[in-house]
Parts: structure tokens; sequence; C-alpha cells
């Protein structure tokens, strides 16, 4: 297995290269060109309607890998087929990864997401989180946090909070299948590369979540998506952990979180959450922090 | 196996894009009002610009970054994460 120990030893070479249509400062875009650095160009990246749907556009990609545009559905039994049919034309070493969006991994592909992850196949899921329909326009999906502001969940004087739901915990559920999920951040990219680097050998079903910062949808100034991603991970709100065979092992592990409000007075989404929501939001977080202290190197699901 | 020995390459009319990584002639720059400039002086090569450009606007060569400016949409990611301030950024048409 290749492993990275500092910044230094990522691969210098590119699959990806500009161009594309996406926006200044995508978070899901630098995951992309960061995975390829360890997929290399023997991939096929199947891709669920989405935002990243909209980097190959005919005539030109900015990939030196192939992709496949997929319908939201069924991207992981589009790529369960594409292993297959690989496995049988004899190129079992050629890696089959699919890049989907939270709406189509949480949401609707997730029927066909949970059947391949059953059986077990032999590919990579990364699900881009941005925790939202951000192609749309930024609608509410199961992956938003609570508190948010979406286009579907709007503040008012009936509902000042935005989003009252409390989003999936969808490592647990993918965890729960018995295969190897992992959450990973554009701001710890030794450590994002390191958990697709063991995707990559492992003989089954790998699930990485990346929390995607989208500087449209949520609203702040691009050159802060490194800045908003490691706030994340620092405020507790996008821990770094890993579940296979049902144990969990916390990559990142702090002594004590920072305050939630750090992260969130960086961004428009949570502009005018009152101070009750605040409040709920750090609880949820203290919530869950203190569950995956509890289990750490234990058996979690 | 070859790609004319695949049964279905009779299909036509879909477009298939042949050249890889062909949008990097695609001119971005025209997207930017500031953009990044490099101070060798400064640079202490840590390559964390270049691996944080989500564009891949920046070739990482033995001399430290090169900025390609057809690419670079002027997101000022690496401006913001430079530990040593060896990139700044400057107006565009200034």
């Amino acid at each position: 297995m290749q492993e990275f120990k500092s910044l230094k030893d990522i691969p210098e070479q590119d699959y990806f290269t500009g161009g594309s249509s996406a926006c200044a400062g995508c978070g899901p875009s630098l995951g992309l060109k960061l995975a390829l650095k360890v997929l290399g160009p023997e991939t096929i990246i199947i891709n669920s309607a989405g935002c990243m749907t909209l980097l190959p556009l005919y005539p030109n990609t900015p990939l030196k890998a192939s992709w496949i545009h997929n319908a939201i559905e069924n991207a992981a039994s589009t790529a369960a087929g594409a292993r297959h049919g690989l496995d049988n034309l004899g190129n079992g070493d050629m890696n089959v990864v699919v890049y989907a969006g939270d709406g189509a991994t949480y949401d609707i592909g997730f029927a066909s997401l949970s059947a391949a992850a059953a059986k077990n196949e032999r590919i990579i899921y990364i699900c881009y989180n941005n925790q939202s329909y951000g192609n749309t326009g930024f609608q509410w999906s199961t992956a938003t946090p609570y508190g948010s502001e979406t286009k579907t969940t709007p503040r008012g004087k009936e509902n000042p909070t935005g989003n009252t739901i409390v989003n999936k915990d969808m490592l647990k559920i993918m965890g729960a299948h018995r295969v190897y999920a992992a959450t990973a951040s554009l701001a710890y990219p030794v450590d994002f590369l390191n958990k697709l680097s063991r995707a990559k050998e492992r003989d089954g079903f790998s699930y990485i979540e990346l929390l995607g910062a989208c500087t449209a949808g949520w609203n702040y100034d691009p050159r802060l998506t490194i800045k908003i991603s490691k706030l994340a991970v620092r405020c507790g709100m996008w821990p770094l952990y890993e579940i296979e065979h049902g144990m969990l092992n916390l990559n990142k592990d702090f002594n004590e979180l920072k305050p939630i409000d750090e992260f969130l007075k960086m961004q428009g989404r949570y502009r005018a959450l009152p101070p009750e929501g605040v409040e709920r939001l750090q609880e949820l977080i203290d919530e869950h922090w203190a569950e995956l202290k509890e289990y750490n190197k234990q058996r979690y699901v | 196996m070859r790609e004319e020995e695949i049964p279905y390459k009779g299909i036509e009319g879909i477009p298939i894009i042949r050249e890889p990584g062909s949008a990097a002639k695609v001119n971005r720059g025209s997207w930017r009002l500031v953009r990044p400039v490099h101070h060798s002086e400064k640079c202490t090569k840590c390559k964390i610009c270049y691996i944080y450009c989500p564009d891949a606007a920046i070739n990482w060569t033995p001399d430290g970054p090169e900025i390609n400016l057809t690419s670079c949409k002027g997101c000022m990611i690496c401006v913001e994460e430079c530990p040593t301030g060896a990139l700044t950024e400057e107006k565009e048409g200034a």
C-alpha cells in the first residue's frame, strides 16, 4: 500500500487539468483532483447527476481518466456492472470509482448504494458532501445539518432556525454494511489520500465521504474553502474517522473542540441563526463527539 | 481488448471526447478579478499552493510554483493558504 506521510510525498503527477466550468474555489473539484493523484489514469469514474457532471462538457474534459455520466439513482449499480465487465475482460486492476454528491448518495441513489455495499462489490464510492442539492440551487437534502438555511428551508418569522431536521448519520449506516467507511476533509489531504490508497488495495466495497465546501451555496468568499474545511474538523462538525469490520478508529483526536460559532460565522447560510439554534447545534455536535470518543478503537456498529 | 473488437462500436452519434485533458486550453482567465503573483525570494517550496489549487492551475517545477493564468479563476486559495506570504494578490487590469 502506498502511504503518504506529508504533503511532500503527494505525487506531482496530475490527471486533472484546469478549464472546467466549476466555480472558482470549488471544493468537490479539488477533491477529484486529489483523488486522481492516487487513482491514476487507469480509472473509470462514474458520476451521478450533480455539480461534477458539468466537468466534462462536450467537446472538452479536464480529466485524463474515463468518465461515465449516469442517472442520479443508480451510480453504484453502474459501477458494479463496470467492475464485472472489466473483470471478465481481464482488466481487473483498473479502478472503478463513483464520484457522487450527497443528494445522490443519501437520498435518491441510496437503494443502489446499499445493494452494492451489501454485495461487497470491489468499488470505491466517494461522496462529495456539500450538504445540499447544490447544483439546482442549494435545496435541502438529508445531509443538510441542523440550522442551515437552504432554498427549501428558508428562515422566517414562524421558523427562524431554517432546517430543523438533523442530518443522517451516513457513516454509521455504511459501517453497518460491514464495509470500509471513512470521512475525509480537503484540509487534510494526506489523510484523504491515505484512506483512498487503502480503499484501492481493499478487495471489497469502500465508502469515503468528503466534505466538499461549496462556495456558492454556503455563501462565503472562495478563498476560505480550505480554512472552512479545517474549521469543520476542529469544531467537531466533520470529525475524521473510519469504520472497518464495525470497529471505529478516530483519525484526528482533539482534547477540546473549538466552539461551533467560529465555523458558523464564516458562512452566509448560518447568518441570523438565533442563539437557541446555535446552542442546539453545539449540543448535537458534542453528543456525536462524545460517542466517537467513547467507542474509539472499539466495536461501533 | 482493442477498441475495434468491442461489438457495439457501430452506434453512431454518441459524443465521445477523445482528447484527455482538453479543457486545459479553455480560457477561464476571464473569470478573474484578482490574480496571484509569486515572489520566489520568500518561497520555501512547501507545495501547499500546488496541492490546494482546485483548478490545477499551479504547476510544480523544481524552482517552485508556476501559475498558469489560462486556467486560474482567481479564487485566491493559494494566497490565503501561503504560510510565508510568497504569493500576493494583484487587481486584474490595474
